[in-house]
């Protein structure tokens, strides 16, 4: 694979886009008639006004799918050699969910895996695929980030409940050179497991695991320490995009969106704030769709390259953070893509 | 400093300040459980003072606020 004066195709560049998110419309109103809260106190803390929900019996999977499906047909179709899918609620505890959803998809035989970095899960999964073609093992690679955060919130904790939503976006990536628009740029990835607690769902898993009952401590359930989170979301994705920017050569004042992880619309105004980037360079999807974890980013990607916030050509700062804890950003210039509305 | 807490607030935590007194509460000023986390951030950053949102949430009036930000200034230079 050498590709003469122009580098090496050796890179993994964005070709395709899509998403999927839920029928089911759960309203700030709707959980008040249950929570201690207002709808006022809601918008206040997070900036959300209404999230989308899996039904009963319906599964990651089946957004992955619909994503995944959408990301392909944006591509323009053809193989892919990978289905990377990054997600924290996988269909089931064994196996992992990416192969089911490339059977379904018609990719049945493919390398198919899951992986779980939480809400930095599309990152770590853009790292993943850009290794697969650089090591030489795919041509072009699926990633799809999915999640039914939903059904691991406790029903009565107004401190999460609100603030997640389901839904899933994908991304194809195909093998090409570090030039073109839509080549995924320097990655920057890190974690701090001293800072697990931070963000848990502790039962159902080898340390507490299932046995004949659920427990009834609120274990099963995810539990999130929300103003120290708040803090090192903040500091951590200023220091990683702080770090991509410079790996990538680019500048601050050259970037014109800034798409992050979508986990509270406090969080992304205090990192525009901290990164002194002026806040329309960072378009935000929260109030409708709340933070969908690893999928926030990809979702939020189509749909602004679907209403025109994102266009061709635009350099893109993307950064990440997540339960791990985990971290991770990166650069591209936005490609010339046929998103199609999910 | 007051004045300074007063533009902090109002200038990043978008709070509306307009007759802010003193002895307001921390809560009913608007500065709740995340924006100490935004107040801590931003005072390191730009004013050189290092206050943990720890510290901040333990504080009930932006008058208590005021006074660890003057101890802070004069720790700091």
């Amino acid at each position: 694979m050498t590709g003469g004066a122009a580098g090496p195709a050796d890179r993994a560049v964005v070709c395709g886009l899509g998403y999927r998110l839920p029928e089911r419309v759960v309203t700030n109103a709707q959980l008040c008639e249950r929570l201690d809260a207002t709808e006022d106190w809601i918008v206040g803390r997070t900036g959300i006004s209404r999230r989308r929900w899996v039904e009963p019996g319906e599964a990651t999977s089946d957004l992955a799918v619909g994503a995944g499906r959408a990301a392909l047909e944006s591509a323009g179709g053809g193989p892919v050699d990978a289905v990377v899918l990054a997600t924290t609620t996988p269909d089931y505890r064994c196996p992992a969910t990416a192969p089911d959803v490339a059977a379904r998809l018609g990719l049945n035989g493919v390398a198919a895996f899951d992986v779980s970095a939480v809400c930095t899960g599309f990152v770590y999964g853009l790292a993943t695929a850009a290794g697969f073609i650089a090591a030489g093992l795919a041509e072009r690679v699926l990633l799809i980030a999915a999640e039914a955060f939903s059904t691991l919130l406790d029903p009565d904790d107004r401190t999460t409940q609100p603030i997640f939503g389901d839904g899933a976006g994908a991304v194809v990536l195909r093998r090409g050179r570090a030039d073109e628009p839509g080549a995924v740029g320097p990655l920057v990835l890190g974690s701090d497991g001293a800072r697990a607690e931070l963000i848990t769902v502790k039962a159902g898993g080898s340390r507490f695991p299932f046995r004949t009952a659920v427990p009834d401590d609120g274990s099963q359930y995810f539990q999130m320490r929300g103003r120290e989170v708040f803090r090192q979301s903040v500091e951590r994705m200023s220091a990683a995009a702080t770090e991509a920017l410079d790996a990538a050569g680019w500048e601050l004042r050259e970037v014109d969106r800034m798409i992050t992880h979508q986990a509270n619309a406090r969080v992304s105004a205090a990192l525009a704030t901290r990164l002194g980037l002026r806040r329309d360079a960072a378009p935000q999807n929260i109030a409708e769709v709340g933070n969908t974890a690893a999928a926030s980013i990809p979702v939020l990607l189509a749909q602004a390259a679907l209403d025109g916030t994102l266009k061709a050509g635009h350099r893109v700062l993307l950064a990440a953070f997540g339960g791990g804890l985990t971290w991770g950003a990166t650069t591209l210039t936005w490609p010339e893509l046929e998103v199609h509305d999910a | 400093m007051f004045e300074l807490l007063k533009s902090v607030m109002s200038e990043v935590l978008q709070l509306n300040v307009d007759g802010l007194r003193p002895d307001a509460s921390r809560e009913d000023a608007g500065i709740d459980s995340l924006a100490v986390v935004e107040l801590s951030l931003v005072l390191k950053q730009h004013h050189g003072m290092e206050i943990t949102d720890d510290e901040l949430f333990e504080l009930a009036t932006l008058a208590e606020i005021v006074t660890l930000m003057e101890q802070r200034k004069r720790t700091a230079a």
